[in-house]
């Protein structure tokens, strides 16, 4: 495991500095050296303290942002009860969780958070939870004129589930390869006793977690799966569980069969050390309503960070979600149960990391495929684009509402048609913004974010300074 | 009003020929020279072009020779769910294409919804739930003897997609059950008829929100529903980018994709799925849930509507106007290759040739009786090419597909003659990663299935070589464990009520080599390297077979090694 950890950082430092050069850098040793920087700062580093934890909750289907954050001036109300009749919140179930953000919103604008999110209030009013607004993929700054005259690249396959969920991932349609946090990954592998629980996947695979040489690994809702018939006997035979395990990790030249047997027998080490790990770790005390898949899942991310450092591991990113948000139709019955889970689950995990000690320690942010429709279809909400999210953690600079508030409107200034947002901030300068967090330096940005460069602002003040 | 009766006659003639499957102008007629010229146009010219450079023209038409028991047992793979004695002697008898023959004419078995209503799950307590919907779901695709049919529908279920998760709506466990029915029905006919099918089906209208969909309202700004009309195109017709006849992407001069769509093609869509619901929807009663919806003149656009290059006149009925839509996309170029490719993927193998795909896209637009889209002509294409049929090499390092957890589910159940004792088929839903198949049938995540056909594992061998793997999207750490612990337990104990049957392997079980022989021709089609054999060989001789005890474990052991070595996972 040693060797592979250490090829693998090697690997990872030879690629960066690869890239770096291939990317036109003058000085490609002066860059080689700061390329080193991150594994070589927490390598250095002593104890428990350096420890980030960067944690995506991803919404699958797009969840639909207007009803997730509605507003609460009486104009902006009346005009989105116009718009939205019947899919639109009653301006009096906002009461309760509108939001006196520390600076005001323009133009007399204030914003609710959805009902269902009441226990986030809290969060928000102390300073732990913030709000993105109007957030998506872009390649670089987009005017509406510029939109509509096709006058700058735009997203590739902008509106379409599968490929817009990935771009959001990794800046590429389906079939890229690694995504952002994987690409924090790379850049933090050499400095984590175990390179495999850089990435960590509560839900099912997603490129967002692939780096270029980091690999996610999965992990379920309970922790790491025995492989039952090496633990003892199969049917009864040592000779059979001997075979069992030379068959499901013997190298293969077929591929596929080879991919295979590198997952099992990443499963089969991974489990070694990380059941030992939670076997041996306290039981967590906060509650998590574990009926809820989103909370099981982050739940499961709070016992990992809580036995982080028997497995060694200093910066981390996970990825959990939570899926069906496409509500075309039946918006009103199914968004507010999806926005309980939500709501629930991302409080219990930020209490769960305020009992582990590591609230400042841990990120966690919301992102989705996009945003939707502002115009109703009569029971829900197309395919949009821009979209508001969610920014947790004690770190956090929290109380506010970060980026540009877009006019709520249907063809106005800042959408596209439908009342789908123009995005004003990309997802490349939110990626950034958190991997120079993580402690990704500067000049690494652009490694994490391809596109980071199009842009004037490289960090959006989302953290206490 | 006036119009009303019109569509319901356009509807009731629709309805028939998803029920009855009437034979169609140019149908394949078994042992006809019909049947031997489309399998020529369908394999014509052998594996000529293929990229890989291994296929060799065919001398003879594949199907056409009599196969070997490895031969037949590969074959019963990729069409059906594994072999048993039974279908090995069937296929031998018959060859390759004539077994295709004998599948396409099995008759149906008891469908979905007449089981569950014959079962009694039509009660209020079930309004609002999926009681019977898995059980009916895992008997055909446990014990139907329709194997091809079976495996087409539950291929069609992936392209398709409708799932359980995403039908909050009364009777949703009948809507399920009927809608499979409707692939099922629709398996061997055309794809212009499975694509109305599909359309009008209760389960599609709720899943992708057709059904309710209402006309634009200017006053307020509310506008159709676009989901249907991007799905339809994006992922059961056309897909994102246009594509030659060999599902390569097509370039323009200056060598950059074409989109085949806009937002403006979605909007003007739309408008044609406006207008449409239940056929008499009811709280006390299922009937309608297999029936199509029936269009409403209140709720309908009755503008011009324009997409794809084709418009509707403004006053078009409803019905008219979805024929000309479904018309106009029913033949575009790329559904011949988009569809065929998937079809490929489900069948017979993750990264199959652009010369493969263009023969089963030819296949597609022309039977060989001019008729586009027959879907006999198109799996006689996939399962009787070349590529499919030639016989695995042990250099190959790319060919075939990670099995589906699934789809070996269903093989070791029937290859063991699983039977049900109460008749019920109790498996339940096995989506769990950790402890089941991580997959269960009606119930992928999304419209984008379990997994998508372009996905390549990053950081792999496979991706650095851009190698498509579709069910690696659904492998890693905690799926792999997963499915060899739920094998340990279903293969000594069964899947909830149900029980296999050792019998012919208890008798071979003193005999370790021959019981392990046994297992590997069943399973995997003989294709498991010497050395394999010899590990499982070795380890199952190791259990003493003294005792019924010791047999019993010889044979689990034999059965559950061989399920999960990766030779046998990744069928070839």
């Amino acid at each position: 495991m040693k060797h592979t950890k250490h090829l693998q950082s090697r690997r990872a430092f030879l690629r960066q500095a690869g890239q770096l050069s291939m990317a036109g850098v003058a000085a490609p040793w002066a860059v080689n050296l700061a390329a080193m920087a991150e594994a070589a700062a927490q390598t250095s580093s002593t104890g428990a303290d350096d420890y980030k934890a960067l944690v995506c909750v991803f919404l699958y289907g797009a969840n639909d942002h207007t009803n997730t954050l509605p507003p609460y001036d009486a104009t902006t109300h009346a005009e989105y009860l116009r718009v939205r009749g019947s899919i639109a919140t009653a301006r009096d179930a906002l009461a309760a969780t509108a939001l006196l953000p520390r600076a005001a919103l323009p133009g007399g604008r204030q914003m609710a958070l959805a009902p269902e999110l009441l226990p986030l209030k809290g969060l928000f009013d102390a300073g732990q939870l913030g709000v993105l607004l109007n957030v998506g993929t872009l390649i670089q700054p987009t005017t509406k004129a510029q939109y509509t005259a096709a006058s700058v690249p735009l997203p590739p396959k902008l509106f379409s589930h599968n490929d817009q969920q990935s771009v959001w991932q990794s800046s590429l349609p389906e079939g890229s390869t690694s995504g952002w946090g994987g690409r924090i990954g790379d850049l933090f592998m050499a400095g984590n006793g175990s390179a495999t629980f850089t990435c960590v996947n509560v839900s099912g695979n997603a490129v967002y977690m692939s780096g270029r040489e980091a690999v996610q690994y999965q992990v379920s809702t309970s922790g790491s799966v025995a492989l039952r018939g090496i633990q003892s006997n199969l049917f009864g035979s040592a000779a059979c569980s001997a075979a069992l395990r030379s068959l499901v990790t013997a190298p293969h030249t077929h591929l596929m069969r080879a991919e295979h047997t590198r997952v099992m027998s990443r499963a089969i080490d991974a489990n070694t050390s990380l059941s030992a790990a939670l076997a041996a770790a306290p039981a967590l005390n906060t509650v998590f309503d574990t009926t809820s898949s989103l909370a099981a899942q982050l739940r499961m991310v709070a016992r990992m960070i809580s036995v982080r450092q028997a497995l060694g591991v200093r910066r981390q990113i996970f990825f959990v979600s939570l899926g069906g948000f496409d509500l075309h139709d039946f918006l009103v019955a199914q968004h507010p149960g999806l926005l309980t889970q939500v709501g629930s689950a991302l409080k219990s995990f930020y209490d769960a990391t305020v009992e582990l000690g590591v609230a400042s320690q841990v990120t966690s942010f919301t992102a989705s495929d996009f945003g939707r429709t502002f115009s109703s279809n009569g029971d829900g909400s197309d395919h949009g684009w821009g979209s508001h999210h969610f920014l947790m953690g004690g770190a956090v600079a929290g109380g506010r509402f970060h980026g540009r508030l877009p006019a709520l409107s249907v063809n106005g200034a800042d959408d596209v048609g439908q009342g789908r947002l123009l995005p004003t901030t990309a997802v490349d300068q939110l990626a950034a913004t958190l991997a120079r967090w993580m402690g990704v330096s500067d000049s690494n940005l652009a490694l994490v974010a391809p596109n980071i460069g199009n842009y004037t602002v490289r960090d959006l003040g989302l953290f206490n300074a | 009003m006036r119009h009303h009766a019109g569509f319901v006659k356009a509807h009731s003639a629709c309805a028939m020929s998803n029920t009855f499957d009437p034979p169609l102008p140019g149908t394949l007629v078994p042992g006809t020279a019909s049947a031997a010229a489309a399998l020529l146009t369908a394999c014509g010219g052998g594996g000529g072009g293929d990229g890989s450079g291994a296929d060799a023209p065919a001398a003879t038409p594949p199907g056409s020779t009599t196969p070997t028991g490895a031969e037949a047992s590969r074959l019963l793979g990729q069409a059906g769910f594994g072999a048993t004695d039974a279908q090995i002697e069937r296929v031998k008898a018959l060859g390759a294409s004539g077994w295709l023959d004998e599948q396409f004419a099995a008759p149906r078995t008891q469908s979905h919804y007449d089981w569950m209503l014959a079962k009694g799950y039509a009660t209020d307590t079930n309004i609002n739930g999926f009681a019977g919907t898995d059980n009916t779901l895992w008997r055909k695709l446990l014990s139907s003897p329709d194997v091809l049919r079976q495996r087409m529908t539950l291929a069609l279920s992936e392209i398709f997609v409708v799932s359980m998760t995403g039908l909050p709506v009364a009777w949703r466990g009948f809507i399920a059950a009927a809608y499979v029915d409707v692939l099922e029905a629709s398996a061997f006919g055309t794809y212009r008829q499975l694509l109305q099918a599909v359309t009008l089906s209760p389960g599609m209208g709720v899943y992708l929100n057709m059904r309710g969909n209402r006309r634009a309202d200017p006053a307020t700004g509310r506008v159709p529903d676009e989901n249907y009309a991007r799905e339809v195109l994006q992922l059961f017709s056309l897909g994102l980018l246009e594509l030659n006849t060999d599902g390569s992407v097509k370039r323009d001069a200056s060598g950059n994709a074409m989109e085949t769509y806009s937002q403006d093609t979605i909007t003007g869509l739309a408008r044609v799925f406006t207008g449409w619901d239940y056929d008499g929807a009811s709280r006390q009663e299922t009937s309608y849930t297999q029936r199509p919806m029936v269009a409403s003149g209140t709720t309908h656009e009755t503008g011009e509507k324009r997409f794809l290059g084709a418009t509707v006149a403004a006053g078009t009925p409803p019905a008219a106007g979805l024929q000309q839509a479904l018309d106009t996309i029913a033949a575009h170029p790329n559904v011949g290759p988009f569809i065929g490719r998937q079809l490929i993927q489900r069948l017979v193998s993750s990264n199959p040739s652009a010369a493969y795909v263009g023969r089963v896209a030819a296949a597609f637009d022309n039977n060989g009786s001019g008729v586009r889209g027959d879907l006999k002509a198109v799996l006689r294409a996939v399962l009787l090419d070349v590529e499919a049929r030639r016989a695995p090499a042990a250099g190959d390092t790319t060919r075939g597909m990670l099995r589906e957890p699934v789809v070996r589910f269903i093989q070791w159940a029937r290859t063991f003659g699983v039977t049900s004792p109460t008749e019920v088929w109790n498996v339940g839903n096995l989506s769990d990663p950790a402890t089941r198949l991580g997959q269960s049938p009606l119930r992928s995540p999304s419209v984008f299935n379990f997994f998508r056909p372009g996905y390549v594992p990053p950081n792999s061998a496979l991706g650095t070589q851009g190698i498509t793997a579709p069910e690696f999207q659904i492998t890693n750490e905690s799926t792999v464990v997963g499915w060899a612990n739920y094998a340990q337990t279903f293969v000594a104990s069964g899947a909830g009520e149900l029980r296999p049957n050792y019998s012919a392997e208890l008798a071979l079980a003193a005999d370790a080599a021959a019981l392990v022989k046994r297992v590997a021709l069943l399973l995997a089609a003989d294709a498991l390297p010497g050395a394999t054999l010899d590990t499982i060989t070795q380890a199952v001789a190791s259990i003493a077979a003294s005792t019924d005890a010791g047999r019993n474990n010889r044979v689990y052991a034999a059965v559950h090694l061989v399920l999960c070595a990766p030779d046998y996972l990744v069928q070839v």
